[in-house]
């Protein structure tokens, strides 16, 4: 299929959205900022003969905090999120991520519900979502209905979206003292880059700073989706750090892993960086000054 | 398959008929004789198709037109001032920071982007702003120099 010969439709609602979803969800595919999407179309990987540009819906561009509740509408640019007051002070590890996540021209048209959408492994926005342990809520013309981040990732580029829904919004609690996030990723450049690899490491201090009361790690570009390293975790779980500690979990979160080659990298050096990110990481929480201090 | 789309081009409002998913920079290239933006890579990695929409940069490579429908679109040639080159053009001339020039369009909208916002940016903000746009030749110094003393000239 030519670019000259697919339509784009432009609904000037949700609901018009969702309507038409709903009657030619067989043949007709959503667009948002379109930073992926356009290049699939490109390269002949998205063949469709109609799109439905929703990248203008403003019902789904919101970043709001509700008590404890982070709400995150899925048409909000990385830039939106950026220089969001509230992402900064109620989840800095969304802000570390997005701030990497290509450069200005890109933050300023994609989405970050076209990131969970377009579910690349490598994609930035993932893993802080996955430490954050993210609800996506998808909708369709009859109505929402709420996943966990870790069941909405099936397979390699499979997500639990039907061909009717939209991804509408993410949600997950604030992260306030005593606990803490971090985002990192490893490039072949300082940026503008896709991860080879990247970390988000969420941390509970509730007892004093360097034990873990505790703690959720995951790994970006590692695995066919965004993973949780579990053992890793069971392993840091209440636990006082130490440099040991903290090397021995960075093995065992790269045993969990099942990195590939590509490109970009080795499926040996992916594995060999893991436990030197997760050191940097766990670092970073126990250095900087925003962590929580001990009375 | 052809549409009308209608938006402000450079202060102008222009009205183009064209395939809807066709790129943006494609019906400024081919429709709108506006040269400033290039495509090089097409995929989002080189900047060189930058422009301003609605304000901020994107990379037109990566904009369908039918999104552009009656949005604001700068490039570089809308920055020119009585048909000759604007301040921040000017700096990059001055400091030799143009040399085969295919890159110095959208580097123009950028560093426009850029001064609008922060009109005294230090190094380090200067390289983020333009660290989405590609320059084979210069090695950046001489336009991280152009931009600094383009800033420079807002402020006096």
């Amino acid at each position: 299929m030519k670019l000259s010969d697919i339509d784009v439709v432009d609904p000037r609602t949700l609901q018009d959205a969702l309507n038409v979803l709903h009657k030619r969800s067989d043949r007709i595919k959503p667009i948002a900022g379109g930073t992926d999407a356009i290049i699939q179309l490109k390269d002949g990987l998205l063949q469709t003969r109609e799109l439905l540009d929703i990248s203008r819906l403003m019902e789904l561009r919101y970043i709001r905090r509700e008590g404890s509740t982070i709400r995150i509408g899925a048409l909000s640019t990385y830039s939106d999120i950026i220089e969001s007051p509230v992402i900064k002070n109620s989840c800095h590890v969304l802000f570390e991520a997005s701030n990497t996540i290509g450069a200005i021209q890109l933050q300023n048209r994609a989405t970050i519900g076209g990131n969970l959408a377009n579910a690349s492994p490598a994609g930035d926005a993932i893993p802080p979502l996955y430490a954050l342990g993210a609800t996506i809520t998808v909708q369709n013309h009859m109505g929402t209905r709420h996943v966990p981040i870790e069941k909405f990732f099936l397979a390699y580029r499979k997500i639990d979206l039907r061909p009717d829904e939209l991804i509408a919004e993410i949600s997950f609690e604030a992260v306030e003292k005593p606990c803490d996030a971090t985002f990192l990723k490893l490039g072949l450049r300082e940026a503008h880059f896709i991860s080879l690899v990247s970390i988000a490491v969420y941390v509970d201090w509730a007892r004093h700073r360097k034990h873990l009361s505790d703690v959720r790690v995951a790994l970006g570009a590692v695995a066919p989706t965004v993973i949780r390293a579990k053992k890793c975790e069971d392993f840091l779980r209440n636990r006082t750090l130490s440099d040991e500690v903290v090397w021995d979990a960075g093995k065992i979160a790269a045993s969990e892993s099942s990195t590939i080659t590509d490109v970009r990298a080795s499926a040996e050096y992916r594995r060999a960086v893991i436990p030197s990110l997760l050191h940097q990481a766990i670092h970073r929480l126990t250095e900087s000054p925003r962590a929580w201090e001990t009375p | 398959m052809k549409r009308r789309f209608s938006f402000k081009l450079n202060g102008r409002q222009v009205s183009v008929s064209a395939p809807p998913a066709h790129t943006l920079l494609e019906v400024l290239r081919e429709k709108l004789d506006i040269t400033g933006p290039k495509e090089d890579c097409s995929k989002g990695e080189c900047g060189a198709c930058t422009v301003l929409m609605n304000g901020k940069p994107v990379l037109s490579c990566l904009v369908l037109i039918s999104q552009a429908n009656r949005a604001e679109i700068v490039t570089s040639e809308g920055f020119m001032k009585d048909d000759l080159p604007d301040y921040v053009q000017k700096a990059f001339i001055d400091n030799g920071a143009v040399q085969c020039g295919h890159c110095i369009p959208a580097f123009i909208v950028s560093t426009e982007a850029l001064l609008s916002r922060n009109p005294n940016p230090s190094v380090s903000e200067i390289k983020t702003a333009l660290a989405g746009n590609l320059c084979r030749c210069t090695g950046y110094t001489s336009i991280i120099r152009a931009v600094e003393e383009a800033a420079h000239k807002k402020q006096t």
